[in-house]
């Protein structure tokens, strides 16, 4: 209830008096913000086949946002632009478009790891005034708040967030001998517990964390990030936005891969290196019981739904724990954080930034904000909403346990330079699984190389 | 000797007049340019405009995004010293070389073999087996990559039929298996070609040296081999050119990976251009490409000409 009094009863406010404002104003005959005056036209471009988990939940929800807005807005024109293919596809297709006026969409949605590349061109306005007297804005947590902050100002509003926790089933730690609940509180506790599970069921795969190259950069960002962010030094990106190639963090992180793969303990490389979405595939190894432990994105739990049935299975609620991915030595938890975001093109008039801005207010009103977050995998932006039952009730009760995870999360970088050590660290974690006899050490000094090498000795640092 | 005039000196035309009627001498009619302009004008249009951009373009800093994208700047030597020095590429040629001799020598293997048994088989068989080969080399290369990815990976066909459904070729051996599965592709074309050039081998040649007592192997020595050289060697620089560019079966069953197991220069180009955003580096690795193909067609057409 409080939560309600602090969170959402505002945005119900904020949100009839648009829709009040926007009545009134038409009915009266005069100037809506769009300017009732002229037509305005604008374009969104949103990724068609990759943001929310099928096609057709990510088209109903674009549409029915369309069509609500046209709604209250009726002098605006939306031209929805569906970006087919996959997540690379799609940031190549809409990078593309931006290179010309007559093609940059008014607003476009795109993942955070983008927003500085897209800054740095150009090719964002920034957002900073029309944000000042917004509700729902006032409600992000600091950390998702900063995600589209550069030099201070603000170029890209959050739609969703991807965190990371430790997924169990809890059947299968039962009978290896762990009490459930279960929550480690460093690294080798999640060790001992996949060493358990190994002797117990020697045929299920114990511990299930992303390795390699075939998810492209997400895939890091659903694995061993994750255990970067936990390490005793999880920077990626120095401050004068030097890519980290060596430090102890990096070590332990890759360390902990070869303690796993060694003892046979990691997934096989035939689903870690899978073309086939392979961050997706513990959800159906829980569901026919071959998996022990996941560290896996907050999305899986929604695959387990109805309304995305990839596996359906509602004894998912039930059968399967979660906890909070432990640092490594312990004092908390830690998890990346990737979203995705709007942002509104530097080349749109006052007219079309105003009803760009104007669609994002409908966008991100409440109802539209949680079932974008439970069928996109995301943990809605507005922290009030990890209470709203439209969104706890929807993958339950893993959705409200990732919301009260999300704080303890961190933003991966956003530059080109990450693309680059993202690829040198996939690399170096499909080297320790496919051969297990590698050290952690060789495998750092592999990426040290790759990474140096492309980027060059100047764009390169280590951490003692 | 005195040599004999052609014409009579005495009375015939003039030594001008003679190099214009001379039949034996290359003339060039000026009116043949206009009627070639239209070739010219696509030729540039079409090839060296792009192809002048692409080198213009690889000599350059831009990027897909960010500041580059927008003021590059023209930086042959570092552009150049950066290939030079880039371990990745280096490695992505060396495993390109494999690839393409792994084709190579795969396809023609695997062509010769089948057109000649194919020859010895009796029709339904020849139609049937032939039919299925040329069918993998028609088939577009994503659906192969997709056939050959689902059959190699753990729980595929291969390894359910040999009896180990957890054996993961692919990653086992991800060089082998794309270089099978291009060989594999190909191999059709080969065997046609292979076919026709046999058909043409004159049998009285192999009943002489069968007489003479010579074993198999010296009548594919001295005589099937020698006879079926040109088109084998054509068969090669084909076979060479297609390997180059066979971006989609590799992307489609691989990416490139793992690692970099497989990321032979095209995905590279690609990796450069698109995942790291720096579009003219890649676009270098492209002209790379291209050089290398140049090489394989002058060959190609030098051995061509000489047949004509």
């Amino acid at each position: 209830m409080k939560a309600f009094r602090k969170g959402v009863l505002p945005r119900l406010i904020a949100g009839t008096t648009i829709i009040a404002m926007s009545t009134a104003t038409l009915a009266s005959g005069g100037v809506s913000q769009a300017g009732a005056a002229s037509k305005v036209t604008i374009s969104v471009a949103y990724a068609a086949n990759t943001t929310f988990d099928t096609t057709p939940l990510g088209l109903t929800w674009w549409t029915a946002v369309k069509k609500q807005y046209e709604k209250l807005y009726p002098n605006v024109t939306v031209n929805l632009i569906a970006v087919q293919g996959g997540e690379p596809d799609f940031l190549t297709k809409l990078a593309l478009d931006y290179k010309s006026t007559s093609t940059a969409p008014t607003l476009a949605q795109f993942p955070s790891t983008e927003i500085a590349l897209y800054q740095s061109t150009g090719y964002l306005m920034s957002l900073s005034k029309m944000l000042k007297g917004s509700s729902w804005f006032s409600q992000y947590p600091k950390v998702i708040q900063n995600e589209g902050l550069i030099n201070g100002k603000i170029y890209a509003v959050s739609s969703g967030e991807n965190n990371v926790g430790l997924y169990y089933d809890k059947a299968i730690l039962t009978k290896a001998g762990i009490k459930v609940p279960w929550q480690p509180t460093n690294w080798a506790q999640i060790i001992s517990a996949a060493e358990k599970i190994k002797a117990a069921e020697p045929k299920i795969i114990p511990l299930w964390v992303d390795a390699g190259t075939s998810a492209g950069p997400n895939g890091a960002g659903y694995g061993i990030l994750n255990l970067l962010a936990g390490s005793s030094t999880p920077t990626i990106q120095t401050s004068s936005g030097k890519m980290v190639v060596d430090s102890p963090g990096l070590l332990q992180t890759l360390d902990f891969f070869h303690t796993m793969f060694s003892k046979g303990l990691g997934a096989p490389t035939s689903q870690l290196f899978s073309l086939n979405n392979a961050p997706n595939i513990p959800s159906a190894d829980f569901k026919s019981g071959t998996l022990g432990i996941a560290v896996g994105a907050n999305f899986l739990a929604g695959n387990w739904t109805k309304q995305v049935s990839f596996p359906y299975w509602p004894q998912a609620s039930t059968a399967i724990g979660i906890a909070g991915l432990p640092k490594v030595n312990g004092g908390g938890y830690a998890s990346t954080l990737s979203g995705w975001d709007y942002g509104i093109s530097s080349t749109a008039s006052a007219a079309q930034a105003t009803a760009a801005f104007n669609f994002m207010n409908v966008a991100q009103g409440q109802k539209f904000l949680i079932e974008a977050g439970n069928w996109a995998g995301w943990v809605p932006p507005v922290q009030s909403d990890w209470n709203v039952p439209l969104y706890t009730n929807f993958a339950a009760p893993f959705n409200k346990e990732f919301g009260e995870l999300l704080p303890s999360s961190s933003e991966l970088p956003t530059s080109a330079n990450y693309s680059v050590w993202v690829q040198g660290i996939e690399t170096a974690s499909g080297t320790l699984a496919q051969t297990p006899s590698t050290s952690g050490a060789t495998a750092l000094s592999q990426m040290k190389s790759y990474v140096t090498n492309q980027l060059g000795a100047s764009q390169v640092t280590t951490l003692k | 000797m005195a040599s004999i005039p052609l014409v009579d000196t005495v009375t015939g035309p003039s030594t001008s007049e003679l190099w214009r009627t001379r039949r034996d001498k290359e003339r060039y009619q000026w009116s043949s340019f206009g009627l070639l302009t239209p070739t010219f004008g696509l030729l540039i249009l079409l090839f060296l405009v792009p192809m002048g951009f692409a080198v213009w373009l690889g000599f350059t800093n831009l990027t897909l995004v960010g500041p580059l994208a927008i003021h590059s700047s023209f930086v042959p030597w570092q552009q150049l010293t950066r290939l030079r020095t880039d371990t990745s590429f280096w490695s992505s040629l060396w495993v390109t070389g494999i690839f393409i001799a792994g084709s190579i020598v795969g396809v023609v293997i695997m062509g010769y073999t089948l057109a000649s048994l194919l020859m010895r088989a009796v029709p339904w068989m020849r139609m049937i087996v032939g039919g299925i080969v040329v069918v993998a080399w028609m088939m577009p290369a994503v659906t192969a990559g997709i056939t050959w990815y689902a059959s190699t990976t753990g729980g595929g066909a291969f390894a359910t039929l040999l009896g180990t459904p957890n054996s993961n070729f692919l990653d086992n051996d991800p060089l082998l298996v794309v270089t099978i599965a291009s060989v594999w592709s190909m191999t059709g074309f080969a065997m046609l070609v292979m076919g026709a050039a046999l058909r043409n081998i004159p049998s009285e040649a192999i009943e002489a040296a069968t007489v003479e007592n010579a074993s198999t192997w010296q009548r594919f020595r001295m005589i099937v081999l020698p006879l079926l050289r040109p088109t084998m060697t054509a068969i090669v620089l084909l076979t060479g050119l297609l390997a180059l560019a066979n971006f989609s079966l590799i992307y489609i069953m691989t990416q490139g990976g793992p690692g970099n197991a497989t990321n032979i220069l095209p995905l590279y180009s690609y990796q450069q251009a698109f995942s790291f955003n720096n579009l003219a580096y890649g676009a270098l690795i492209g002209n790379i490409m291209v050089v290398i193909a140049t090489v394989f067609g002058v060959f190609y057409v030098r051995i061509t000409a000489r047949r004509l």
